[in-house]
């Protein structure tokens, strides 16, 4: 703050001070806290806000747990709420859509930072960046194009000879969120790999060699050495990718199988499709903690604190 | 150092910043600017291009009013920007459909027309009036939606391929032998109309539309089968665009769709055909904000859409019905021929208009979609 006010005055420094205070506190906190407290309300008509019947209560945080379907978890039919068994089906596929990033970064990233010949890196990192300059939007469209039914990745195949049939892609091989997982993989995949680049580069060489001068193996180098020290940066990528995909609301309406639902679009359902502005807000906050609660208790499982992603 | 050139890092930024400013300019002018006269701020539908390709410019130059158009996808995002607009302003007419206006008045965002600065003698028989005259009233009488034109949702099959019962039915959808392209909540609808028609439900299926003890009732049954038979989807759509791509990308046979994605694809080998159930129809219209600056201008235009031109422009912008009297004879032949090809006198006489939905139903109804896209 001195320092602000020593280079730009106390006009200067004035000005800067109430514009940042307008952002955060306009635009970012109190609308969450206007959504905060209409979350524990009831969706009235305009004309009965305020009236008796506007009370607070937990109602709309407790419509998660209305509406049983069933389900099936490993082989044992069970009955669970519809929107507890999206919001389990989103973060179980956020969480394969992290691992698929990182096993698709890692050895990219140690590429990119130890064997590759410094002179060409800014090529592969500008090779890389590509994609990123075409809308989300439009990439998600173009993996709907390739996945459909009438789509090119079906006509290459069934005219190499490898499908006798095409194949309905769209609506799921393995699970019905496959081509949501490959939407989110594509668009996500360079926030795992630039912290794990970042965190690999930090790495001094000479630990590298003195480990195979020692005799490791490759796969001991790795897990021995090159992953502990980069595991901040894995810890960052992963939180990225995890919450990215988990609230992505683009990639799951234009590549959704007739099965799939992603929480977001629940979200949205209740904002737009029920006009019920409450329940919204009272699943977007349920959602936050939720999520949050998920990845505290990964950091926990892999023993990573917080302070370390931060650096 | 010499300077080479008067382009320079620091005259870029001063002069992108100048720009910039500029450019922001017309979001930081008060509102009351937007008022002026000849100007009309209206907020409709999205993917129908012909509309400010045509229509605006013909209603312009009739009346001397530019139309600020914003296009928005589907009515749930509508009602959320009029819940906006309430407060912050900029919307002058929307046009939702007949069964969703009560619920806007209800939330206070609507002011009611001026009759007598419309001409209500314009509009077809049936519109207007009668039935469809009642419900564009609220309890008091007072005239809250004009009519801008009118459609129906019914089977869009592909002619040489979908397995069509004689005549065609709701049932159809259903059919493992079709590929299906629906949307979630009518889907579960066309199936309560279907068990109804067969005389497998224990009351009518209307009476879910007042009774919110009979919806659940009646879409418990509707969705059980709704599930039962979910075999044969292969895409859902929510508007247009998705609509028109269920068929041609992903090759879906049969579809429960609006009149103009069978219109788009009457050429693509498909034909739009009335269920022996009736089509589904619906009503879309004009409503006028409360917090409206530019009213008279908006009467105006409610009135225009009424004339022949307008109406006829409307319904070929939407691919869909004219409201006004005359205006069949100005439409696109195609465009006539397509409907009469779908819509004879018995098909027009069971048109099976889309019911009033509360709030409360509509919030149960999207439980009941989520049930059956999770199943």
């Amino acid at each position: 703050m001195s320092e602000l006010l020593r280079r730009y005055g106390p006009g200067l420094t004035l000005i800067f001070v109430l514009l940042t205070a307008f952002w955060l506190l306009m635009l970012v906190i109190l609308p969450n806290i206007t959504l905060f407290e209409a979350s524990f309300r009831p969706y009235l008509p305009v004309t009965e806000i305020g009236g008796p019947r506007d009370v607070y209560s937990l109602n709309n945080y407790a419509k998660f747990l209305n509406n049983a379907v069933p389900a099936s978890y490993f082989g044992i039919d069970v009955q669970i709420p519809v929107h507890l068994k999206t919001f389990l089906a989103t973060v179980t596929y956020s969480g394969v859509v992290t691992i698929v990033c990182f096993l698709l970064s890692y050895p990219l990233a140690y590429y990119l930072a130890k064997v590759v010949n410094p002179k060409s890196l800014p090529t592969l990192i500008l090779l890389l960046s590509i994609p990123l300059w075409v809308s989300e939007a439009l990439r998600a469209f173009a993996w709907y194009i390739i996945l459909t039914f009438n789509g090119p990745l079906n006509a290459v195949l069934v005219g190499l000879g490898v499908l006798e049939a095409p194949v309905r892609w769209q609506n799921g091989v393995m699970t019905p969120y496959d081509g949501i997982m490959i939407g989110l993989t594509y668009t996500y995949v360079l926030f795992m790999l630039f912290p794990i680049y970042g965190a690999i580069q930090s790495l001094d060489r000479n630990q590298i060699e003195a480990a195979e001068d020692l005799g490791a193996r490759w796969w001991q180098i790795h897990w021995r050495v090159v992953l502990p020290h980069s595991r901040p940066g894995i810890a960052s990528g992963c939180v990225m990718v995890f919450m990215l995909s988990a609230g992505s609301l683009l990639v799951p309406t234009v590549l959704p199988s007739t099965s799939s639902n992603w929480f977001t679009e629940t979200i949205r359902q209740w904002m737009l499709e029920s006009q019920d502005w409450n329940t919204g807000a009272a699943y977007s906050f349920l959602y936050i903690l939720l999520c949050s609660v998920v990845v505290m208790v990964v950091m926990w499982l892999f023993r990573v604190k917080l302070n370390e992603i931060a650096k | 150092m010499t300077r080479t050139s008067n382009i320079n890092r620091r005259s870029v930024l001063k002069g992108s910043a100048v720009t910039l400013g500029a450019l922001a300019a017309p979001a930081i002018i008060p509102r009351a600017v937007l008022a002026q006269a000849g100007q009309l701020n209206f907020t409709g539908w999205a993917g129908y291009p012909r509309l400010a390709a045509e229509v605006f410019p013909a209603f312009t130059a009739a009346t001397g009013i530019a139309v600020n158009f914003t296009e928005l996808p589907d009515q749930d995002a509508m009602f959320a920007a009029a819940k906006v607009a309430v407060e912050a302003g900029g919307i002058d007419v929307i046009e939702p459909t007949i069964d969703r206006w009560g619920g806007w008045n209800s939330n206070g965002l609507l002011q009611a027309w001026d009759p007598t600065k419309l001409a209500l003698d314009n509009y077809l028989p049936g519109l207007a009036d009668g039935s469809a005259g009642e419900r564009s009233r609220d309890a008091s009488g007072a005239l809250f939606y004009v009519p801008s034109n009118w459609g129906t949702e019914a089977l869009v099959v592909a002619t040489e391929t979908a397995t069509i019962s004689e005549p065609g039915s709701l049932g159809d959808l259903f059919n493992p032998a079709n590929q299906a392209v629906l949307r979630p909540h009518s889907t579960l609808a066309a199936m309560g109309r279907w068990l109804d028609a067969q005389g497998k439900l224990p009351r009518p299926w209307i009476d879910g539309y007042s009774d919110m003890a009979a919806m659940t009732e009646l879409w418990d049954i509707a969705l059980a089968e709704a599930i039962a038979a979910k075999g044969n989807v292969v895409q859902w759509w929510s508007g247009e665009n998705e609509a028109n791509a269920g068929f041609t990308a992903n090759g879906a046979t049969i579809g429960l769709c609006w009149d103009s994605t069978g219109f788009n694809l009457r050429n693509d080998g498909f034909r739009y055909i009335a269920p022996a159930e009736g089509a589904f129809a619906w009503h879309q219209g004009f409503v006028l904000m409360k917090n409206a600056v530019n009213t008279a201008e908006a009467h105006e235009f409610a009135k225009y859409v009424s004339t022949p031109e307008g109406a006829a422009g409307w319904a070929a912008a939407f691919s869909s019905n004219p409201v006004g009297k005359g205006a069949g004879d100005l439409l696109d032949p195609e465009v006539s021929a397509y409907y009469a090809a779908t819509f004879d006198d018995a098909a027009l006489a069971k048109l099976w208009w889309w019911p009033e939905q509360s709030a409360e139903f509509i919030a149960k109804r999207g439980e009941y979609a989520d049930k059956y896209k999770a199943a």
